[in-house]
């Protein structure tokens, strides 16, 4: 397994609140290969933005990174200071993130906005930047590029814009980017438009992607690796195809039963019943108990630890092997 | 059955509210220059209530033996040139300000909540006409307005306090007009109107709390802003005819002999700064503690 | 074009506004008692001379009606007086026949106008450092001070601070600052670089409460907004990020709070005239107020109603030049 791009380990990060503190990653680790796209699959408040973002600097004032590394070709990113994670951020790490429609700068021109990250990282004399700004933009399938250069953020759709933020994360051609849920603020034929836009960009620039994003559909279809994230903690990780053969935690079989797929009009939908907890002290034991169907007397008591079941299959679940064999 | 209604309701939101009002005041505590302000607020109004028996002279009386005399044991804020006691004159002052203020405050409440209640209710042209003249009101000094008033009416106490309160209404306005959209159609009111709740629960239960927090805000800021007007109108020689005392009247008066006289500047311009600023940091800290921004 | 059609729509909506002002005005005052409007008064000053030739009285009447167009019906003094306003011309004054109310605006206006400006010019030079730096340092001891000196400056009116600062400098402190006055022999409008202070200081401490509280919260806002994470993705440097993408957006939303404050100024303009005796509108038109002096009144109002119209617009459209989502309508 040498040759990771990026790699989390052990990662816990805690949030203040006014009266009690929120665990909200728990031990998270994974690695993305070169080229590689990994999907970091799970509900609202499961963790997964907030495990990328504190990576790269962007945590929110009240959380803290309590222990854990975040290895970009080597390097501790979460050892270092803003300024040397400033160089890292844009040039060799890429962002997209949910929502085109605030995520610009309402009164910059989105040529400049653009440009903006190559000026600040040296990547390209000012020249050379516009010129890969009009480039770009053709790229992304924005048609007049020269002309829609000038104009604001607010001239465009919804899907030209999140078109737009990619335009910007690519500016410097960084070897990983994340994309925090970047469609789900989009319509659903603008949705596959933007995942088909970014696996072509990744092809042509062999980049990394950890594609963050709770619709299981949207990782299965774009990625080749899958982290499921529940309460901050990994639930299971495998190949996309091993994933869909033969799932081995209960949560991610109600995952994968809870989307509406094309063509499937007659299954019933099995929504999984309840809400992800939030955690307000670090977890005893396996944190889905309360919602899984085939909980034991031991799930409450113990906590599943990560384990691998198959080849590069890993789950933390005390009933795995009786899921992948059909026992249950 | 409607006794019990009534009888669990009334028993049910004194609990409430009491509870809403502890978490407000537990945060105005917590601001150290709102609770000065509160103070010194509070020690303004009792001087304005007992002033004219506390104060030793009349406002009229005129000692002209110690004419421009520095505080002494018999003047201890000293006399003007006509010697009048400054004390005095600072404690008529404060309750001819106090009158003209809440008067004018009142005036301005009252008439804005009927042209909001109004433009609210109606809608249509009586709303845009209404509206229209509330921008007006707001972007135009109504100084301007208050002067013409004042001259056409005179300088006594009524006319000066109808002037302030006849010009300051659209604020008022604009917040009742608002309250009645809100509970005509908001989100807040459909959602509870889909849940079963009736008109009047909605009312009582969300939308005036929200409206009484807001407008003991803008009443709280009021009542400075119209000590301002007030004082301003003597600045410009249309405040309360002399003899009556005003802080307007005592600061212009010793504005042009203050360079020899200087107490008869301290006194009246220092009481009344502290005053204005008191207001201002109650009503800043009304308005933190009842809608609270959040943490950081 | 657009801009031009705009620019038509909102000159004539503030031709109306200010006619409406100038029409109550004007019924106000004719309707007052012991008003000139009546021609009672001149009536009583010329008593004994009604007496004694009642021909030259009666014809002195007529003349000073004539002058002052009081010889119409109501209404159509009214409109005389709108359009005659409108288009400059004032006419005579009443305390003193013989001045045409221009010249004494001549000198007037420009002082008052250099006050105004001066002290927005002060406050945003001082209130927006300020808001930045609270914005900053938030909840921390520097924003509460900034934040209790932003309120003092708006709670404590132009005149009190003037008073203060009279006392300040004309007794604790003398031969510092001059702390009246205005201009001197030879130049009656320009004042001495030193005589600017203190009513400027005064006029200006209010705004600077409004500017810096503004561009505080505003600030503190935006730098939670989502597009300053996406700036923070691309690399770019802190500072940067606060100026180019904080400040400058806080700023173009800043440019809407300068017109309500104008107006503020204007008011405090009259005051603090007052309270350093310089010959400014403010003094013109408490003057005018004081001797019943309607024409020269009315004629102040209009000027800074007007004065405080052309500044809205101005607003208006340098917003819509920094916005590009706001469209001039």
């Amino acid at each position: 397994m040498a040759g990771h791009l990026f790699e989390v380990d052990n990662l816990n990060i805690e949030f203040r609140r006014s009266d009690d503190k929120v665990y909200a990653v728990n031990g998270v680790s994974f690695s993305i290969g070169e080229g590689g796209t990994l999907g970091i699959v799970g509900e609202s408040g499961s963790g997964k933005s907030v495990t990328m973002m504190s990576c790269i600097g962007l945590i929110r004032s009240n959380g803290t990174v309590k222990a854990g590394t975040a290895k970009f070709e080597g390097h501790d990113l979460l050892k270092m200071n803003r300024k040397q994670l400033e160089h890292i951020r844009g040039l060799e790490i890429g962002v997209i993130f949910q929502d085109p429609m605030t995520s610009l700068n309402p009164l910059m021109r989105i040529g400049d906005q653009i440009m903006e990250g190559m000026i600040e990282h040296h990547y390209a004399t000012p020249r050379d930047a516009f010129d890969r700004t009009i480039n770009l933009l053709g790229e992304m399938g924005i048609p007049e590029p020269k002309t829609r250069f000038r104009n604001y953020p607010h001239e465009f759709s919804g899907g030209m814009r999140q078109r737009i933020m990619i335009a910007m994360a690519l500016a410097c051609e960084p070897k990983l980017l994340i994309a925090d849920e970047p469609t789900t603020a989009l319509d659903v034929t603008v949705q596959m438009q933007i995942l088909a836009l970014l696996k072509e960009q990744q092809e042509k620039k062999n980049m990394s992607i950890a594609m963050i994003t709770h619709d299981f559909g949207v990782a299965t279809n774009f990625c080749d690796k899958i982290v499921v994230l529940y309460a901050g903690q990994v639930m299971e990780v495998a190949e996309t195809k091993e994933f869909i053969r033969r799932p081995a935690h209960p949560y991610t079989i109600g995952l994968k039963n809870s989307i509406i797929e094309v063509g499937q009009r007659d299954r019933a939908l099995k929504p999984i019943p309840g809400m992800a907890p939030t955690l307000t002290s670090p977890p005893t034991s396996c944190s889905f108990a309360d919602r899984c169907p085939l909980v034991t007397d031991r799930c409450r008591n113990e906590l599943p630890v990560l384990r691998q079941v198959d080849g590069n299959h890993m789950v933390a679940c005390h009933r795995a092997e009786e899921v992948l064999n059909h026992a249950v | 059955m409607a006794v019990a209604t009534v009888s669990t309701q009334s028993g049910a939101k004194p609990k409430r509210s009491r509870s809403q009002f502890a978490q407000a005041w537990r945060r105005y505590r917590r601001n150290y220059l709102a609770v000065g302000g509160l103070i010194w607020v509070i020690i303004f109004l009792i001087a304005g209530i007992i002033g004219p028996w506390i104060a030793p002279y009349s406002y009229s009386h005129t000692d002209f033996l110690n004419v421009n005399s520095p505080p002494t044991w018999q003047h201890i804020m000293g006399t003007d040139n006509l010697g009048h006691d400054m004390y005095s004159e600072i404690l008529w002052s404060i309750r001819f300000a106090l009158e003209i203020a809440f008067g004018a405050t009142l005036v301005s409440f009252v008439i804005g909540i009927v042209l909001g209640l109004w433009a609210g209710m109606k809608g249509g042209i009586v709303d845009q006409i209404i509206m229209r003249l509330v921008d007006f009101m707001g972007a135009f000094p109504t100084f301007f307005f208050d002067l013409l008033l004042v001259v056409k009416f005179g300088r006594g106490m009524g006319p000066i306090l109808m002037a302030i309160g006849i010009t300051g209404w659209a604020g008022y306005a604009r917040l009742i007009r608002g309250l009645v959209l809100s509970m005509r159609k908001g989100d807040m009111v459909e959602a509870a109107t889909a849940l079963g709740a009736s008109q009047m629960h909605i009312a009582r239960r969300y939308l005036l709390p929200n409206v009484m927090n807001q407008m003991a805000v803008s009443l709280a800021f009021g009542i400075p802003n119209d000590l301002t007007v007030m004082a301003g109108l003597s600045i410009v020689g249309m405040g309360l005819r002399p003899p009556m005392p005003s802080f307007g009247n005592l600061v212009a008066q010793a504005g042009s002999m203050m360079l020899g006289f200087p107490w008869m500047m301290y006194f009246p311009a220092g009481i009344f700064a502290l005053t204005l600023l008191s207001y201002l940091f109650m009503a800043d800290g009304l308005s933190e503690a009842l809608n609270p921004r959040g943490g950081d | 074009m657009a801009i031009l059609k705009y620019l038509i729509k909102r000159v004539v909506a503030m031709i109306i506004m200010i006619s409406a002002v100038i029409a109550i005005g004007y019924v106000m005052m004719y309707y007052t008692p012991g008003g000139f409007f009546t021609a009672s008064n001149i009536a009583s000053a010329l008593g004994p001379l009604a007496a004694q030739n009642p021909q030259l009285y009666q014809q002195i009447l007529r003349d000073f009606q004539e002058r002052y167009g009081l010889n119409y019906p109501l209404w159509h003094q009214i409109l005389l007086y709108i359009w005659h306003s409108l288009t400059f011309n004032f006419g005579y004054s009443m305390q003193n026949p013989s001045i045409k109310i221009m010249t004494t605006l001549h000198t007037a206006f420009p002082i008052s106008c250099m006050l105004a400006f001066g002290s927005i010019v002060l406050a945003l030079i001082v209130g927006i450092p300020l808001g930045i730096i609270a914005a900053i340092k938030r909840n921390t001891w520097v924003d509460y001070t900034a934040s209790t000196v932003a309120i003092s400056g708006q709670a404590i009116p132009a005149f009190v601070t003037a008073a203060l600062l009279v006392l300040l400098f004309g007794v604790v402190i003398q031969g510092v600052l001059p702390v009246n006055g205005w201009g001197g022999p030879g130049h009656q409008i320009l004042p001495t670089p030193g005589q600017a202070v203190l009513p400027i200081v005064s006029l200006g401490l209010g705004t600077i409460g409004v500017v810096a509280k503004y561009v505080r919260n505003s600030l503190v806002d935006i730098m939670r907004q989502d597009h300053i994470r996406t700036a923070q993705a691309k690399g770019v440097r802190y500072w940067r990020i606060v100026m180019k993408h904080g400040v400058r957006n806080s700023l173009t939303a800043m440019i809407t709070v300068i017109g309500p404050a104008f107006a503020f100024t204007i008011v405090g303009t009259i005051w603090v005239e007052q309270i350093f005796s310089i010959p400014g509108l403010g003094q013109v038109l408490s003057t005018a107020f004081t001797n019943d002096d309607f024409p020269l009144a009315i004629t102040s109002i209009f000027i800074l109603a007007a004065l405080i119209s052309i500044m809205n617009l101005l607003v208006d459209i340098s917003y819509s030049l920094m916005d590009p989502r706001v469209k001039l309508e």
